[in-house]
């Protein structure tokens, strides 16, 4: 009788996710899956409600990511109006979503992320927190809540909040920035990228200094899958351009418009887990993809901006292309948050952003798409909308989603070499890894910030062999 | 109390994790709170699994499965005082308006209508059945103080935690979105109720007094009023006024609908009925709570079933 080993992030029991491991006889991992176990019901939700306001409604999507959902949201309407942002209302959203960037990866970076980096990946939990941060390295830990500071400031200055922010509406943003709200954005974006410069060598010496001391779990997570990214001209772009999908040898197999997704990404429902699978469509067959920052460092083929370029070359020829290892996210990552601060800095002198920032919009029946990529990888928003204004259909492709085969993928190599090693604290910290290099942000379909506790329970027909429990 | 601290634990229950980032987003503020306070119990800053005894607690989200309920049990017991934090908790807020619909209703469209799914299965293995309803925080437990907002500016959120620290009476402002939005209410002209798309309102004015439906006077101030300021009229994200969920009779509609036919040349019934078309928006974060719930007019799910017949 096969045996089954389940794992739940105590705090969120019956709540949101667990992992759950299935073992043959011989103890061999044959099956890993993580296991999303709520549902809000959003696509439902959505149907009946005022088009119109659909970005300021489906920000409350997640307040991990509000700003993804906003503008998504937002370019969904103006592909269902037919209209254009101007250039400024299109900087604007782009700013906006920069600020969004530099708090999304930051957090990530330093407080979630952070304590692995600082105290290890086997150090004492009571004090792998923020707060034990502070103390071991408070100059790395107050720059990294400073950097996440000044990103959600600059959100909060152009779309009005910093969580669920409002200002995006069809047709671009509400209203122009005032002299006041241009001068307080341009001390934030001068500090951030100030901020970044300091802060680059000293986290990518602690990422090094990670990946020389766990080399095991290096070499397990090299999980080779197909990636999707959005590009623009062939570089980076989160707020706007094609998709690419490349196959696991690095060839890039299709390239395509937002509005052309449905004929390239398939869901698939699980009978295990709320959240569906997502599998590409290419060639007539499906295949395993990723998203998020690992996904976009492969697909691209170089940066918009000059330091962020300069450390794309780097990652590059450190690791590849394409570079199958999860645990290089959070190295993207810090790659991405100098773009970001970049970015904002150069919207910052492009003299449209001044310029008026809406144009007329109008829903005369149809429907709407758009996309951009979260910091956790590609969203779509795609609605029906009524000649009324009312939404009658929507669908929407989740970051976090694309990533469920993926990580589960990840999970059973590192369960069958983990749980070989009969070191059950080693196991479970290892299996907490895996997950979150992934960086699931499940307040999208669930969620489980920061670390996770885990319990163990290993079973055989139906009985408890035994239960181990992280504390 | 070792430390002399008072101790803090917080949870999060269905939520979208808004509201534990705005207390990150305390900013620099976080540092001063934490001369006083000590974190225990709080999914995103801290390791702590089991609930401690502490002095407050902090509820995000509203209930939806059987971990949210024995949750907010284990935080009654353990916390003298208990905050219900954010518009979820408080009025159950934006998945509430699942309660239009049920459960089969939702599965259906989620897994079997989508335009991208392609299978024909629906989840029934290893996950637990979603719950009927969502219920705010003080249908299961008793609550003490209640902060709403989607989610709450900081600038209450230190306010609140400042009185407790120093053991105050809280100062209860009761406000609506009006108080600190900058637009000047007039007697306009408008004859028509306009959507947010139509034409482009004047920064200067009030929404109402230009045709378009605006929240902000039956919506409780919990957010500094930054809609309105940036040129988007108020959803009422922060939930309804005290003096709205007090009279059974007042009601988001009936309020809105009397201040905005004095300030246009629109009849209040031709709002109201607007209003009741257009439900499902104007009723978003707050249709789960009894508070509204149980008024006698209240018949949201008829307006939402009219509409979706088209």
């Amino acid at each position: 009788m096969a045996k089954t080993i389940n794992i739940d992030p105590v705090t969120r029991i019956e709540g949101h996710a667990r992992i759950l491991l299935e073992c043959d006889d011989s103890g061999t991992v044959e099956e890993a899956f993580f296991i999303v176990n709520e549902l809000r019901g959003f696509e439902r939700i959505l149907v009946g409600m005022e088009a119109h306001t659909m970005p300021q409604i489906t920000a409350r999507i997640c307040g991990v990511c509000p700003t993804a959902h906003h503008l998504a949201s937002a370019k969904a309407l103006d592909n269902a109006a037919g209209v254009e942002p101007p250039p400024a209302g299109k900087l604007m959203r782009e700013l906006m979503y920069m600020g969004h960037y530099i708090h999304s990866h930051a957090l990530s970076l330093y407080i979630l992320a952070g304590p692995d980096l600082v105290f290890g990946l086997n150090g004492e939990t009571a004090t792998q927190n923020v707060v034990g941060m502070v103390e071991k390295d408070p100059e790395l830990t107050k720059k990294g809540l400073r950097i996440r500071s000044l990103g959600q400031k600059i959100n909060e200055v152009v779309g009005g909040r910093g969580i669920h922010p409002v200002t995006a509406i069809a047709g671009g943003i509400a209203t122009k920035l005032s002299d006041a709200q241009y001068s307080r954005l341009r001390e934030l974006t001068g500090e951030a990228v100030e901020l970044v410069s300091e802060l680059v060598p000293v986290t990518k010496e602690l990422l090094l200094r990670l990946l020389d001391e766990n080399p095991v779990l290096l070499d397990k997570l090299n999980v080779p899958s197909w990636y999707l990214g959005t590009v623009n001209n062939g570089k980076l772009n989160v707020y706007d351009g094609n998709l690419r999908a490349m196959d696991e040898n690095g060839e890039i197999r299709a390239e395509f418009a937002t509005e052309a997704y449905a004929d390239y990404l398939v869901e698939r429902a699980v009978s295990r887990s709320y959240a569906k699978e997502v599998y590409l469509d290419v060639d007539n067959s499906e295949h395993m993809y990723r998203v998020s920052t690992l996904a976009r460092m492969n697909v691209v083929d170089g940066m918009e901006t000059e330091r962020a370029q300069k450390e794309f070359e780097e990652f590059r020829s450190r690791f590849g292309r394409p570079c199958h290892n999860a645990v290089l996210q959070m190295y993207c990552k810090l790659v991405e948050l100098v773009y970001a601060c970049e970015k904002a800095d150069e919207i910052m002198n492009n003299p449209d952003l001044r310029g008026e920032s809406r144009v007329a919009a109008h829903f005369s029946g149809g429907r709407g798409v758009g996309h951009v990529e979260a910091p956790r990888g590609v969203l779509v928003h795609d609605y029906q909308i009524d000649e009324g204004g009312i939404v009658r259909g929507a669908n929407m492709i989740i970051a976090t989603q694309q990533n469920t085969a993926a990580i589960n993928k990840s999970l059973k190599e590192g369960a069958i070499n983990l749980l070989d090693g009969g070191d059950d604290e080693k196991m479970l910290n290892g299996l907490e890894f895996v997950v979150r290099c992934y960086d699931p942000c499940l307040a999208c379909s669930t969620h489980a910030l920061g670390r996770m506790e885990f319990e163990v329970e290993v079973t055989r027909g139906g009985e408890t062999i035994r239960r181990i429990r992280r504390n | 109390m070792s430390s002399g601290k008072i101790r803090l634990n917080t949870d999060w229950l269905c939520d979208c994790g808004g509201c534990h980032v705005a207390l990150v987003d305390l900013h620099e503020k976080i540092l001063n709170v934490l001369e006083s306070i000590e974190i225990l119990h709080c999914p995103v800053l801290t390791d702590v699994k089991n609930y401690p005894e502490a002095e407050i607690g902090i509820l995000t989200g509203s209930i939806r499965t059987e971990h949210d309920r024995h949750a907010a049990v284990e935080m009654r017991e353990k916390c003298k005082t208990i905050i219900a934090f954010g518009t979820c908790a408080v009025y159950g807020g934006l998945h509430g308006a699942g309660l239009a619909h049920s459960r089969e209703e939702i599965m259906d469209h989620v897994y079997r209508k989508s335009p991208t799914t392609r299978t024909d299965t629906i989840p029934d293995t290893d996950v637990s059945e979603l719950a009927k309803m969502v219920t705010p925080v003080d249908e299961v437990i008793d609550v003490d103080l209640y902060l709403p907002g989607c989610p709450p500016h900081a600038h209450f959120i230190f306010e609140s935690l400042k009185t407790l620290i120093e053991n105050r009476e809280p100062r209860v402002t009761q406000d609506s979105v009006c108080g600190r939005c900058t637009r000047q209410m007039v007697k306009g002209d408008a004859a028509e109720i306009k959507n947010s798309l139509d034409g482009v309102p004047d920064e200067t004015i009030c929404f109402l007094s230009q045709g378009y439906i605006c929240l902000g006077s039956a919506t409780l101030d919990r957010c500094m009023s930054p809609c309105p300021n940036h040129g988007i009229a108020c959803t009422g994200c922060a939930g309804p006024t005290m003096q709205i969920l007090a009279e059974p009779y007042l009601d988001i509609r009936s309020e809105v609908s009397d201040r905005m036919s004095r300030l246009t040349a629109i009849e209040q019934d031709t709002i109201k009925t607007h209003m009741e078309k257009t439900a499902k928006t104007q009723y978003a974060y707050a249709m789960a709570t009894k508070m509204i719930g149980n008024k006698p007019t209240f018949l949201i799910k008829k307006w939402i079933a009219d509409v979706e017949a088209g």
